[in-house]
């Protein structure tokens, strides 16, 4: 199993592998180049609780740096631990993985959602729907909507 | 003729509360499967309750009274409300919060199996085992760890035991995330020392220990093409059903500071089942709903928290 991997390149940290009790997240913050940081978690395969706790304590740490975070490429995984914590809802995501199940020939895939141009939709628990890559249908959110879009209610 | 006596012949009955004429005839047949007496009331004023006597509320009215589950009785059910659709996140959040041990979220057909694998559980008092809520016919694969440092290996086991099955891979990562928080909290939350302490909780997680004797964790599941269980049994018999049933009552985690284990697992179940021998057995058990989408079912999973011995 891969442990968990962060590359820092530029303004822009790339997370992958396991966040897991192994992940040491706390000091990342003061590592951090100054300005504005995108937070890319495209590769991450598997978060449990004790990783949660280490990403929150290094998100706090980030915000109260005063640093600007924004999350891209959510992975799904990471997506639906978030939505569980009041802490975290509000952070700016720009685009996020999520389950989702075509209801016309039963494919099942993970589409990048893009936050931004859906923003208001999200906003409203409303999931876009985009097309199954098999069959061309519009493909449906393959759980409740709050579980992958309670982090964008303000 | 001579009547074969039921397996149950005990003492008690069931008493099916629910104002709906419809739900009852429902619920009495349901529990009436289990051969024992069962009365339908529309009220719980109605009902005469003793400690022998368990009872199946209606979660409606179950909000109305949450206190009710402290009154004498075998075991205080509660299940789907009105017409009998999910029960809502809000009401099976009040219900934990209130103490009750067993809260059925889900609709027919899992109603079903649910409540009737509940009540013969009780009848019987056979707690332990993934196999009273598995088809005949399931075949059940097990690990045992020799060494706390194998969870990783465990997990990863299981994660390619579910994929080569042929479920999808969001079932697999639901799988090993409950796998992980569980084997967690047998290895590291269920040791406790002479004082009742919980000495391991702050253990390193990658260090090597033997896992003999007393320490000795296992790691069971199956599928049955309708649920997909996962049973973590540890020996200690440690954990505490109460404090369990107020973490998860907070349907939000304000922040992430300990204490997730369960609840994590709890949101990533259908039904997450807690069967304890004090001082010498905890068996938690995930039943995952491989039929149906997450969102024909109810929002939040079904709780149980069992009671007795080895």
């Amino acid at each position: 199993m891969t442990r968990l991997e962060i590359r820092i390149d530029d303004h822009r940290v790339h997370f992958s592998g396991r966040i897991d009790d192994t992940a040491q997240l706390a000091t990342l913050a003061a590592k951090l180049p100054a300005g504005p940081i995108v937070l890319d978690t495209d590769g991450v395969t598997f978060i449990n609780s004790i990783g949660m706790r280490e990403w929150i304590r290094f998100v706090r740490a980030a915000r109260e740096g005063g640093r600007q975070i924004t999350l891209d490429r959510v992975a799904d995984v990471l997506m639906t631990q978030m939505n569980m914590i009041n802490e975290l809802h509000g952070l700016t995501v720009t685009s996020f993985y999520a389950q989702y199940a075509c209801a016309s020939c039963g494919f099942e895939a993970q589409p990048l959602i893009d936050a931004v141009a859906n923003q208001q939709a999200l906003q409203m628990l409303a999931p876009p729907r985009p097309p199954c890559p098999e069959c061309g249908a519009a493909m449906e959110l393959a759980d409740f909507p709050e579980r992958y879009l309670s982090i964008f209610r303000t | 003729m001579t009547p074969g006596s039921p397996l149950t012949g005990a003492a008690g009955k069931l008493v099916v509360v629910h104002p709906e004429r419809r739900a009852q005839r429902s619920l009495q047949r349901l529990v009436g499967a289990t051969l024992c007496p069962v009365e339908v009331v529309a009220q719980l004023d109605k009902a005469t309750i003793d400690v022998d006597t368990i009872v199946v509320l209606d979660a409606q009215l179950a909000a109305e009274e949450p206190t009710s589950c402290g009154r004498p009785a075998r075991a205080w059910i509660a299940v789907p409300g009105e017409g009998l659709a999910p029960a809502d996140p809000a009401t099976v959040s009040a219900l934990l919060g209130a103490g009750w041990n067993h809260v059925i979220a889900h609709p027919m057909p899992l109603l079903a199996e649910e409540l009737l694998a509940t009540a013969q559980k009780l009848i019987l008092k056979q707690y332990f085992g993934l196999e009273k809520y598995m088809t005949w016919g399931a075949e059940i694969r097990g690990y045992q760890l020799d060494d706390a440092i194998e969870r990783d290996a465990v997990v990863g086991a299981l994660a390619l035991d579910v994929t080569q099955v042929g479920l999808p891979d969001r079932i697999g990562s639901l799988v090993s995330v409950i796998a992980d928080e569980l084997l967690a909290n047998a290895l590291y939350a269920a040791p406790v020392d002479e004082d009742g302490v919980r000495f391991r909780v702050g253990e390193a997680r990658d260090k090597a220990r033997a896992l003999v004797d007393k320490d000795v964790v296992t790691l069971r599941w199956a599928t049955d093409g309708r649920y997909l269980a996962i049973e973590v049994r540890d020996q200690w018999g440690t954990l505490d059903p109460s404090a369990i049933k107020t973490r998860l009552a907070a349907t939000k985690t304000s922040t992430a500071d300990g204490g997730m284990g369960l609840p994590l697992a709890y949101a990533c179940s259908n039904q997450l089942v807690i069967n304890l021998a004090p001082k010498a057995r905890t068996e938690v058990i995930a039943l995952l709903d491989i039929r149906y989408k997450p969102t024909e079912l109810a929002r939040s999973a079904s709780f149980h928290a069992f009671t007795g011995t080895v």
